[in-house]
């Protein structure tokens, strides 16, 4: 009898194949014959009764009949397994009905007990809630990240190739059209590649002309991805072919978004850069690739005969049946040597000047990239918080299994076995962590709502974060672990103990109040040591922040704003870039508008930056050695004063240099000191190996941190805006920086009125200021130092609390010693130094201890951390002062209690 | 056996065959329809029920594939003659019941 599922397995949702897991587990409380004989019935009934009640009320009716179909399990279990025994099978399975009924009396005296004390229990469950609230929430932001597949079938065997060549400065280069030949032809490994390009486009047709995202992909990338439009068809070779009707597939967010859902949507005809295509199919929902903003997919053409060169393309491949990514791996590693075999040209003397390697990686490695990182270390940090939460309970238990001394003692009296007493103090806790588990997956709701919105926009596929099953299953798990860890600690203290003596002390536990005490302090120390880490943590994050934001980018931001203005991928160059100069030309003349330039690429947000080798006139290159690299950009005149970008040798860019006759061009710092030893102006550089035309150099402008702050200044060259642009310089959309007098918004406005007014076809989108365009360059960094920023607080509260808390009871069981002190004739500012010097004893020693954890952890934290050591000393010497303040001020209120003292009360009181 | 009161459980099940043999999910069907949805047999409660009653001989498990459109994967239960008599007798006495209960009010109401 095989057990599957009735439903097709497809439609089949996460949440009922994790319910019906969840369901089979519990199964297993029913006697082994029963289950065999009705197992597949019963998973098939409540697979049935899942699906029914998804479809009526989505997943909380699922939720709803796992819950009424374990209850039902656990009620029927005692019945069935009595059956079983009473048919002579043997004991075990008596005495485990016999814990489960130990287990819910025990579960409900516990709730009870708590109910009786609803402040104890508050604090407690606010605690942990706060520990596991931070954790789920931390946990759904990386399991959407990194632990959810891609929305294809078996995603971990979809890979991504890309290439390097550092030696002659180009590090990353994805993979060209040649090589997607070369691996399609000869990797036995990799069951199909595809080229995917991601770009935007202007798309006219649906309710209004934009500018949207778009993957073109080759003819494989169907098959590669396992997906498929879920109306019309997918691309053909034949779609892709030159002279070909050009094709496009919508998304299904295009396609709900700019047409209506519109049914009859499959042939109709809408314009994408001018070009009039034809819509063959729409693709899925679940369909986020790369990521959701994605409107429209587009045939990619990969020539038979593509040369090696022009890397840039992403190429994507699925490993072939059966064989492993490792193996995969090493074919590729070793096809690099056949490449000569594909192109004549590239011969093995180039690959070594080159530093030539590949990288193979799992596309989800890939997608996820830098995040991880950080995503880790958050998650770490909850951890800790976590711990730290659970070490406060477990101290708030120590001291509530005091006060129960005298009942356990009287109920082993009674008989009760050690075990029965360890299932009375666990019971507890664990209801305690169920319901911290219950509070803290509603803050985490919250917390995920906050996150999804505030978090860095970079941080990949954050659209596709919720909480769902697999986040619940965590939460639970957490809690119980939670609810084992503090409450475990009471019960190992009290069950190696002699209750006899217990009952004989009344249960004030005198003799033994020094043992209890250093566990107490053994507890706030672990929690301060656990706070220095994060602390320290914390503050190198906050260290690099300032250190990323004290970079000079070479541009001035203030007061500019950035609008894209998109003319469209187009043959016609002269045509666009005239048109993009009679606008920065009108708007000089607007009243609004102080300032204004144009470029293809923006400073910090280089879409559009490509780069290539040159040869400059003046120093010929010897043949064995590969030519400078540099990377380029157009710019109109007045680009660099709008950004405040200095001209430090030669002249500023007019507007007769946009002529392109004689052809001008410009520099940065790096290339005149890299290749021309600072003396560029009047040089004559060539672009590529055809290129005829001499640009001569005209000045030399001051770098600009093209690639975001923390990223390295590259050689970079400037062409004017023009009809005589070098090939390889896209100009389909440019940004128009202007800076406005008086408010921004008007220098918007008449962007917009220009541009509607000179080309009303042309799309206006993403007007943002630059210093909007700055602080996301650092968002991530600003990310992890919130959120580590958060993690740290919680724990120097929790930490705070702790030692308060110690302290206090520590003063509160010394009243009558304190008292004697003060009769024998101790002044009130002795008692309080005492009681402060016994904290602080406390304190240090966590600190000492959380210092050293810190040194080793920190360095885990190396690859976030911009310009600053993971040993930081600054860092290294703020925190334990600051910590040590702290605790200092948490033992002094319970201190002053203690100096207030009234000798004669405290000894009558006893 | 027959003068013991059927366990109300037992009773739908019972019910549920009168008409002709089902299998497990779909008695659950049937019962909560007849029920307006009051009485809900979970899978464990339901095939716990099913294995006593027919220890106790009031169903037995038929081959399937008795009308057209059955599923083979499942498996079918029919009432014995027992469980046929057990089924009228239960009927019988909720019937009494129900009458000496009417007759109560209507003597009270008089």
């Amino acid at each position: 009898m095989t057990l599957e599922p009735p439903v097709d397995p497809a439609t089949h949702g996460r949440l009922r194949r994790l319910a019906s897991a969840v369901y089979r587990g519990s199964l297993l409380v029913l006697p082994s014959r029963f289950r065999d004989r009705f197992g597949t019935d019963l998973l098939r009934d409540f697979d049935e009764e899942t699906a029914a009640a998804e479809a009526r009320r989505g997943g909380l009716g699922v939720m709803g009949v796992l819950a009424a179909a374990v209850i039902d399990v656990a009620r029927r279990a005692p019945v069935e397994r009595w059956h079983v025994g009473r048919r002579g099978r043997p004991g075990p399975r008596e005495r485990s009905r016999m814990t489960m009924e130990t287990w819910g009396r025990e579960i409900r005296a516990a709730a009870r007990g708590l109910a009786r004390r609803p402040g104890f229990s508050a604090v407690i469950v606010l605690t942990l809630a706060l520990g596991i609230g931070a954790n789920v929430a931390i946990f759904t932001v990386v399991d959407g990240v990194l632990l959810e597949p891609l929305a294809f079938p078996e995603p971990e065997r979809m890979v991504s190739v890309r290439h390097h060549a550092p030696g002659v400065d180009l590090p990353e280069i994805e993979t060209s059209l040649g090589m997607v030949n070369v691996y399609n032809r000869w990797a036995r490994s990799l069951e199909a590649m595809a080229a995917i390009d991601d770009d935007s486009r202007n798309l006219t047709g649906g309710d209004r002309p934009d500018r949207v995202q778009v993957l073109s992909v080759s003819e494989p990338f169907f098959r590669v991805a396992r997906t498929a439009p879920a109306i019309g068809r997918s691309f053909t070779a034949e779609d892709a072919a030159p002279g070909a009707t050009p094709v496009a597939i919508l998304t299904h967010g295009a396609w709900t978004g700019r047409f209506g859902r519109e049914p009859g949507i499959i042939g109709r005809t809408v314009r994408v850069d001018g070009v009039p295509t034809e819509v063959i199919g729409v693709m899925p929902p679940e369909y986020a690739f790369p990521d959701a903003e994605t409107a429209l997919l587009l045939p990619l053409y990969v020539p038979e005969d593509a040369t090696f060169g022009t890397f840039g393309r992403v190429g994507i491949a699925r490993l072939a049946e059966g064989v492993t990514f490792d193996e995969a791996r090493r074919e590729v590693e070793a096809l690099q040597a056949r490449i000569p075999e594909y192109d004549a040209e590239m011969t093995p003397e180039f690959f070594e000047q080159a530093g030539w390697s590949v990288t193979v990686e799992t596309l989800r490695d890939r997608l996820v990239g830098d995040a991880r990182a950080s995503l880790w270390i958050v998650l770490g940090t909850a951890g800790f918080v976590l711990l730290i939460a659970c070490a406060n309970v477990a101290n708030l238990f120590l001291v509530r299994a005091d006060a129960r001394q005298r009942e356990v003692a009287i109920r082993a009296a009674l008989g009760a076995g050690r075990g029965r007493l360890a299932v009375a103090f666990l019971s507890e806790s664990l209801l305690l962590g169920v319901l911290a588990g219950a509070a803290g997956v509603g803050m985490a709701a919250a917390g995920v709502r906050a996150l999804v919105r505030w978090g860095p926009p970079e941080l990949p596929r954050l659209h596709e974060i919720g909480m769902d099953g697999s986040v619940l299953l965590f939460a639970g798990a957490v809690s119980v672990l939670a609810g084992l860890a503090f409450g475990g600690l009471p019960v190992a203290r009290y069950l190696g103990r002699s209750f006899a003596r217990v009952l004989r002390d009344g249960g004030r536990g005198v003799t033994d109040g020094r043992q209890r005490h250093r566990a107490r302090n053994v507890l706030v120390a672990g929690q301060l040591a656990l706070a220095v880490v994060l602390l320290v943590g914390s503050g190198l994050m906050v260290r690099s922040f300032q250190r990323l934001r004290a970079v000079h980018l070479g541009v001035s931001t203030g007061g500019v704003t950035a609008v894209t203005v998109s003319w469209g991928d187009t043959e016609d160059v002269a045509s666009a870039a005239d048109f993009y100069l009679r606008v920065v030309e009108e708007l000089r003349a607007e009243p609004s508008v102080a300032s204004v330039g144009a470029t293809n690429s923006l400073p910090l947000r280089p879409d559009g930056l490509n780069g290539g080798s040159f040869r400059i006139e003046s120093r010929p290159r010897p043949e064995d050695q590969l030519p400078p690299v540099s990377m380029w950009s157009t710019v109109s005149p007045g680009f660099f004063e709008t950004l405040g970008i200095p001209i430090l040798e030669g002249r500023p860019m007019t507007d007769g240099d946009t002529r392109g006759e004689p052809p001008y061009v410009w520099v940065n710092e790096r290339f005149a000191r890299d290749f021309l030893d600072g003396a560029a102006v009047g040089e004559r550089v060539q672009r590529g190996e055809m290129a005829e035309t001499w640009w001569e150099i005209a000045g030399v402008v001051g770098d600009v941190r093209h690639f975001g702050p923390a990223e390295e200044v590259r050689p970079m060259m400037y062409h004017p805006l023009g009809p005589a642009l070098p090939p390889n310089v896209s100009v389909s959309a440019v940004s128009v920086v202007v800076a406005g007098r008086g408010s921004g918004g008007a220098a918007v406005d008449a962007v917009r009125a220009v541009v509607a007014r000179l080309g009303p076809e042309v799309p206006v989108t993403r007007a943002r200021s630059m210093e909007a365009v700055r602080k996301e360059s650092m968002a991530d960094t600003s990310f992890t130092v919130a959120l580590l920023g958060i993690a740290a607080t919680v724990a120097l509260l929790l930490g705070a609390v702790g030692v308060y808390g110690v302290i206090s009871y520590v003063v509160s069981q010394r009243t009558r010693e304190i008292g004697v002190r003060m009769a024998l004739g101790a002044r009130s500012t002795d008692v309080q130094h005492m009681v402060v010097r016994q904290g602080l004893a406390v304190t240090v020693l966590g600190v000492v201890v959380g210092l050293a954890g810190s040194f080793a952890l920190t360095r885990l934290m190396a690859a976030i951390l911009f310009e600053v050591s993971a040993t930081d000393p600054l860092t290294f010497v703020v925190v334990p002062v600051a910590l040590v303040a702290v605790s200092a001020l948490a033992c002094w209120i319970p201190a002053r209690r203690a100096a207030r003292v009234d000798p004669v009360r405290a000894l009558v009181a006893e | 056996m027959s003068s013991s009161r059927l366990k109300p459980t037992w009773f739908h099940l019972l019910l549920a065959l009168a008409d002709g043999p089902q299998h497990g999910y779909a008695i659950r069907g049937l019962v909560a329809e007849r029920t307006g949805g009051e009485v809900k047999l979970w899978p464990a409660t339901l095939y716990g029920s099913i294995r006593q009653m027919e220890e106790e001989g009031l169903i037995v498990e038929t081959d399937h594939g008795e009308a057209p459109g059955d599923d083979p994967r499942r498996r079918y239960y029919r009432l014995t003659p027992r469980g046929r008599a057990e089924l009228a007798a239960e009927t019988d006495r909720l019937q009494a019941l129900v009458e000496a209960a009417r007759s109560s009010r209507a003597l009270r109401e008089a």
